[in-house]
């Protein structure tokens, strides 16, 4: 047992602990919307952190291999937008917030542009 | 910005022909003159020092993965909670930003800040609609992205 | 102590089991939620969660045989994971892309 196994194994276990915490999130939470914050957030945390936990392996036995940066640097990129398309794709749908929310912009827009067409036909 | 590149190019390659030495760390010491000379010469030179820009690229990467740790910090306390109270609701925030490049950025470092998912964007680009989770302490957080993001990504981009 | 001994030798290895199982039971807990999600929104939302530990697996997998041909399918999930969630929540928003 050395001390890069050690760091590895350090880096794997706090990648396992977020994805878990991710799906506990996506039970837990109430509506559509906090579940996306869970899902778009401590995922993709915990999965660069596995893909970083392998790509030190392989760095420590030798071999360096840029498409894991590569893979990070895209999930990276790539996870808030999704969550943004998943919550957009829910409001548009009439996906209907959570009972103790307060406040929703988004849908008096909404109601305006139903308003304007009602106007104009 | 790419003409001082290419001078600067230019020069380390012309250094590497001046001593001869045709390998990587002969380069690299005629990047590292090449820089130099650029800061001795930049009162001549309209555009500002390159390198500038390149470390206000920096601390926005910065941002960014500052903003992600943070963030899970946040979700471990909001999902070990024994029973989540908290009142969510969505508002929205007008922006200064026009193109689409720097709408996605804020986008971006909105969805990774603490408590807020960015849910839409209006068609126009004067507004993005956020969803926050705590939306009495929403105060603070616009006044951030006002400040910090909105400034940083300006910055950068212009 | 030759026990000790070869357990040390497979530390990592002992680890990178311990975070499949981990891994396996949040896939458990995503498979609920797409089973009883309230909405479609919901589903897609675990679906692309689903995806994104499929990486991680793949991840771990490579660590276990160990090879690194296995990099390339990383990346790849990674690219197809996003191309299917943005396709998703446009068809729930009833825009067919061809």
């Amino acid at each position: 047992m050395s001390v890069t196994e050690v760091i590895v194994s350090i880096f794997l276990l706090i990648g396992a602990f977020f994805s878990l915490l991710g799906a506990l999130g996506l039970i837990r939470l109430p509506d559509v919307y906090n579940r996306a914050h869970a899902a778009g957030k401590s995922s993709t945390f915990g999965v660069i952190f596995l893909i970083l936990a392998t790509f030190l392996f392989f760095l420590f036995t030798g071999e360096f291999n840029a498409k894991l940066l590569l893979a990070i640097l895209f999930v990276f990129l790539t996870a808030p937008l999704s969550s943004l398309m998943v919550s957009r794709s829910a409001h548009r749908t009439d996906v209907p917030l959570y009972d103790k929310s307060i406040r929703d912009d988004l849908q008096e827009t909404h109601k305006k542009k139903e308003k304007k067409q009602q106007k104009e036909t | 910005m790419t003409f001082q590149i290419v001078i600067n190019l230019i020069i380390a390659i012309g250094w590497m022909f001046f001593t001869e030495s045709y390998t990587l760390p002969g380069f690299i010491m005629g990047y590292i003159l090449g820089i130099l000379s650029l800061l001795l010469l930049s009162r001549f030179i309209s555009d500002t020092f390159y390198l500038k820009r390149l470390f206000k690229v920096a601390t926005l990467i910065g941002m960014f993965f500052r903003a992600l740790i943070t963030s899970n910090i946040d979700m471990i306390k909001l999902i070990y909670m024994k029973k989540p109270e908290f009142e969510p609701g969505i508002f929205a925030l007008p922006t200064t930003l026009k193109s689409d490049l720097e709408i996605v950025m804020l986008v971006h470092l909105i969805s990774l800040t603490p408590r807020t998912l960015s849910v839409a964007v209006a068609r126009d680009h004067s507004h993005l609609y956020i969803h926050a989770m705590d939306i009495d302490s929403i105060g603070e957080t616009i006044d951030t992205i006002k400040s910090s993001f909105e400034q940083a990504i300006m910055e950068v981009t212009r | 102590m030759n026990a000790l001994l070869t357990m040390t030798e497979s530390f990592i290895e002992i680890v990178t089991i311990i975070c499949l199982a981990a891994i396996v039971v949040s896939l458990v807990l995503m498979v609920y939620r797409i089973i009883t999600g309230p909405t479609h929104a919901d589903r897609l939302a675990a679906l692309h969660a689903i995806g994104i530990n499929m990486m991680g697996i793949t991840a771990l997998i490579a660590i276990l045989i160990p090879t690194t041909h296995l990099n390339n399918a990383t990346l790849l999930i990674g690219i197809f994971i996003f191309m299917a969630t943005l396709w998703g929540a446009k068809y729930l928003e009833g825009v067919t892309i061809d």
